[in-house]
Order: C-alpha cells, then sequence, then structure tokens
C-alpha cells in the first residue's frame, strides 16, 4: 500500500488504517495492517480462520487497545473509545450477531439509537420496519426468539438506528443458510446501491462478499497480503487457489 | 381465618423491606454479575447516617432523604474506585472485597456512632399509634405503619420499573444487563451505567435500612444482617436478574416468616417454634424452588436461537 493520503481518483478516503497493531494480553495478532474505505464503497476483507478478521474490527471500533494511525473522515480516532467512535458514525454489526436477546425487536432498535436524540428515532424504526417487514411482524418479540437470519437483519437495521456513515459488518453469513446469506448480501449491496453507504465487510464466504465489493483486502496473520479490486483480486492465481477452491 | 390474613398483613410489610433491599442486589447483580456482599452493611451505615441527621433537628423525611442521596454517591465511588479496578484483575477479588466492605461499613458504624451497638433510637415515618390501624372484616388488624412500609416499597418499585422501561438510561442498563458487548458498540458508556448501578443500589438499600429501623424503632450494628440473609435469599429465590422476581420473593418470604413464625404458636401453644426455625424453612423453600428452576422464579434461562 502506498502511504499517499488520497485514494487513485484523489478523494480522501473515509476509513485510512495505517500500520494497524492490536491483540489480546501478550497475543500480538494484527501486525501493522493498512487498510482504505473511500466514500461510498464496500469494501471487503478475506481471510481464513484466525487471520485477523474479528481482531481488526473491534480495533477499528475501539473495542480493543491498539496502536497505529487510524482516521475517520480525516479525524483521527485511534485514541477514541467506542461510544465516541459510534457518534463518530461508524457501526458495528458484531460477529454472532450481538442482538439484544432479551429486548423485544423494536427496543433494539431503539438500543442502536443511543447515540442520537430527537423525535426522528420513532419515523427511523418505521423506515427499517419497512425494509423489514419480518421485524415489523416480531416487533413486540424478545430477539432472542428470532431466527438466525432475523437475527442478522434486526442486527444490521439496529446498527443503522445509529445513521452510520460507515457500516461494519463481522462475518454476516456465520451460521446462516446459504439462501439467507445470498437475501443478506442483496441487501447489504441495495444499502450501498441505493443509499450511499460505506460498508466494511470481513468475510470467509470468498464468493459471496467479491460478488458486492468494489475493492477487497486479502488478510493473513494479522497484515494485508493483498488488495485491489474485487475483479483483480479474483484474477490473482493465489487469491483464487486459496479463497475460491480452483 | 382471621389469624391467616393478620400474619400475612404482618409478612408483607417485613417481605416488602426485604424486597428493597434484594432490588438493590438485583441492579448491581444484571450490570455487573457481581454479588454485592455489603449490600446491608451499607444499608446498615446510610441508616445510622440517617439518625445521625435526624438527631441534629432535621425532619425524618429529610433525614433519610439526604442519606440515600449520601449514599447514592458513596455507591458511586465504591464502584469507581474499588470494584471497576479489582474487576479488570478478576471477578473473585470482587467478592473478596464486598466481603471486606461488609466488615469495614460495621466497624465503621461502631466506630462513628456512639451506642451503635446496643442500638439507637430509630422514628417511623408513619403513623404508629397503639391505635393506628384499619381494622378488616374477620379480626385482623392492618397497622398503618406497615401500609406504610409496603406502601412506600410498591412506589418505589414502580419508579424503578419506569426508569427501566421509559427512559433511555433504563434502556442503556438493560442493553449492559443483556449484552455488555454490544451496548459499547451501541455508543452506551458501560462505565458510567455501572457506576449508576452501584450508586441507584446503594439509595434503594437506604431506604430500606430506614424502613427496617422504622418497624423496629431501634437500629444497632446487627439490625441488617439478618435482613441481608433473607433479601439475598429473596433475590435468588426470584431470580437474580429480575426486578419483579426480587419483589416477588421478598414479599414471598415475608410472608412465609410470619406464617411459620406465628402458626405453630397457635396450633400447639408452644412458643417453642420461632423465628430462627422460620429463617429454616425459609431456606428449605428456596433449595426445593432451585432445584427444580436453577434461574429461580422469575430468573432468564437465556434461550436462544442460533
Amino acid at each position: 500500500m502506498s502511504p499517499e493520503p488520497t485514494n487513485a481518483n484523489g478523494v480522501a478516503p473515509l476509513l485510512d488504517v495505517r500500520g494497524l497493531t492490536a491483540g489480546y494480553g501478550q497475543v500480538q495478532v494484527l501486525q501493522g495492517l493498512n487498510l482504505r474505505v473511500a466514500q461510498g464503497e464496500v469494501a471487503v476483507i478475506l481471510g481464513a480462520n484466525g487471520a485477523g478478521k474479528t481482531t481488526t474490527m473491534r480495533a477499528i471500533s475501539g473495542m480493543i487497545a491498539r496502536k497505529g494511525a487510524i482516521t475517520f473522515s480525516g479525524d483521527p480516532m485511534a485514541k477514541r473509545s467506542p461510544d465516541e467512535i459510534v457518534r463518530m458514525g461508524i457501526a458495528q454489526v458484531p460477529q454472532g450477531r450481538g442482538t439484544f436477546t432479551d429486548l423485544t425487536v423494536e427496543d433494539n432498535l431503539r438500543a442502536g439509537a443511543f447515540v442520537r436524540k430527537g423525535a426522528d428515532i420513532e419515523a427511523d424504526i418505521q423506515e427499517w420496519f419497512d425494509v423489514f417487514p419480518r421485524l415489523r411482524e416480531r416487533r413486540e418479540q424478545k430477539a432472542g426468539s428470532l431466527s438466525g437470519g432475523e437475527q442478522q437483519m434486526l442486527a444490521i437495521a439496529r446498527a443503522l438506528m445509529s445513521r452510520p456513515k460507515l457500516l461494519l459488518c463481522d462475518e454476516p453469513s456465520l451460521g446462516l443458510a446459504p439462501i439467507i446469506t445470498q437475501e443478506l448480501f442483496a441487501v447489504l449491496q441495495r444499502l450501498n446501491a441505493e443509499r450511499g453507504l460505506s460498508i466494511l465487510i470481513v468475510e470467509q464466504n470468498a464468493n459471496l462478499a467479491l460478488g458486492i465489493a468494489h475493492s477487497v483486502f486479502v488478510l493473513e496473520t494479522g497484515a494485508i497480503v493483498a488488495s485491489g479490486t474485487a475483479e483483480e483480486i479474483s484474477n490473482n492465481d493465489a487469491v483464487r487457489k486459496a479463497y475460491l477452491g480452483y | 381465618m382471621g389469624h391467616l390474613l393478620q400474619y400475612v398483613l404482618n409478612g408483607l410489610a417485613r417481605g416488602s423491606i426485604y424486597s428493597l433491599i434484594a432490588l438493590g442486589l438485583v441492579v448491581i447483580y444484571r450490570g455487573t454479575g457481581h454479588l454485592n456482599f455489603a449490600q446491608g452493611e451499607m444499608a446498615l451505615f446510610a441508616t445510622f447516617g440517617a439518625w445521625w441527621i435526624n438527631d441534629h433537628g432535621v425532619p425524618l423525611w429529610l433525614a433519610i432523604m439526604i442519606a440515600a442521596g449520601g449514599a447514592f454517591v458513596v455507591g458511586g465511588v465504591i464502584e469507581f474506585g474499588l470494584i471497576r479496578p479489582a474487576g479488570k484483575k478478576s471477578p473473585f477479588a470482587v467478592v473478596v472485597i464486598t466481603i471486606g466492605l461488609f466488615q469495614a461499613f460495621n466497624s465503621l458504624s461502631g466506630l462513628l456512632f456512639k451506642g451503635a451497638a446496643t442500638g439507637l433510637p430509630f422514628g417511623t415515618l408513619f403513623p404508629n399509634k397503639p391505635t393506628d390501624f384499619f381494622r378488616l372484616p374477620g379480626g385482623a388488624i392492618w397497622r398503618y405503619e406497615y401500609v406504610g412500609v409496603l406502601v412506600t416499597v410498591l412506589v418505589i418499585t414502580a419508579l424503578l420499573f419506569l426508569l427501566f422501561q421509559k427512559t433511555k438510561v433504563g434502556l442503556a442498563m438493560r442493553m449492559v444487563a443483556n449484552n455488555p458487548d454490544s451496548a459499547k458498540l451501541a455508543g452506551v458508556p458501560t462505565n458510567k451505567i455501572l457506576m449508576l448501578s452501584w450508586a441507584l443500589s446503594a439509595s434503594i438499600g437506604a431506604i430500606g435500612g430506614c424502613l427496617v429501623a422504622g418497624i423496629n424503632a431501634n437500629v444497632n450494628l446487627g439490625t441488617m444482617f439478618g435482613v441481608f440473609l433473607l433479601a439475598s435469599a429473596a433475590a435468588t429465590l426470584g431470580g437474580l436478574d429480575s426486578p419483579l422476581g426480587a419483589v416477588v420473593g421478598g414479599l414471598s418470604l415475608g410472608v412465609i416468616e410470619s406464617l411459620v413464625t406465628n402458626y405453630p404458636k397457635s396450633w400447639w401453644g408452644s412458643t417453642y417454634i420461632g423465628a430462627d426455625t422460620a429463617i429454616a424453612v425459609a431456606f428449605l423453600i428456596i433449595l426445593v424452588v432451585l432445584l427444580v428452576r436453577p434461574s429461580g422464579l422469575f430468573g432468564s434461562t437465556r434461550v436462544e436461537r442460533v
């Protein structure tokens, strides 16, 4: 990765991560990771189990101690706390969905709007109910009683309730049936295309991820080993063998 | 029949106080998963505080409010200064600290308030002349003081319910209780919420302590010990993370205690079976309930579909 502050098209990136290191206790998982997400794009981090995908997401959101330079819309955020980062406009859908299982569907959405004030929160809830009609049907139900796919939709809607500029999705396909996963990625693609939402997804399922990505980063043992457009990465022999199996 | 109603009414008054202390335990447990063993003794200290303020000419109701406010601050400081740093290292350390606080607050009460060991006279907020009671059908009487204690506890419970269900802070408390990681990711400053939980819990405890002292007309170093024992049992019975469970558990234990203490007397004319047996019976019932429902009557069992 080149160190220039702008992308090829001359626009400052929305998220710019440089030399990110992070880990748990004595174990350093991320070894100086660099990546960028441009405004309005879907970026995907591809990586196998244990490559450091979730650690990357948690480090960006401020959930674990980290070192390095991270800027969001040009503002440094490597020293910010999770709640400050949410207020800056980054929302994360954690691995395993992270819904509030004891709260109703509707309260989950309110929970997502925690950093916001004002009367338009209720209007937003209705809007997401329009996008995900299944959630409206189950508004009074506890989130824990929803199916895996419904919970993932709820987790995404909840994250969007904070009106983020960037949505982080940590392995959204995990534990879901293929048909549900396809539906889910179609939703993410629509959110990007229709609303201009910038999205950073980490995925193991390379086929799915490459299908909606504008730019792709390949993560191995805590560092980005290849990056490029979805097309470039799909044509990279080593990546194809490792992640696509042909 | 008249007897039965009488014993139930008497039991509800004491039981409502168990509920209140149990609520304090639940508020902390939900947020952190810690059992605060010092809950009773923190309440005791606040009760002595209220006595001292009242003794200096401040009306009792105001003294209790000031003590509850002071307890709010002390509770928050304890979370910030002791529990939070220790909790980062080991959950067991927190248990030891709350046991230490139990001892510390008891000793401090004895040190600061002269006559605490033998007992100090404590007033009541409610009319309690011998003639202050409702007469109910069947011959039972319901003392104004017992009504007052029960109503006070129910009002506090209702306010807590509103706080949890209808306010943003309450939503944040429920978020932290259910999924602390996701709460953080949604932008909740979880540390502040935990500090608030301890503060709130200490305040609730202070009011509970003052109500116990009011019923006993006395506060001494042993006042809260038995109350805490039954309150923690009530919280366990209700399911440690359920405010409703704490209230139901507390009221049930109060009634059970009253029935077991009084009934054998009228059955056999014996005074041999007394309050000590009541506690044993109460714990026996809890044992049976927990064998059948390990998460308590209203505790969440966390059923999750993946």
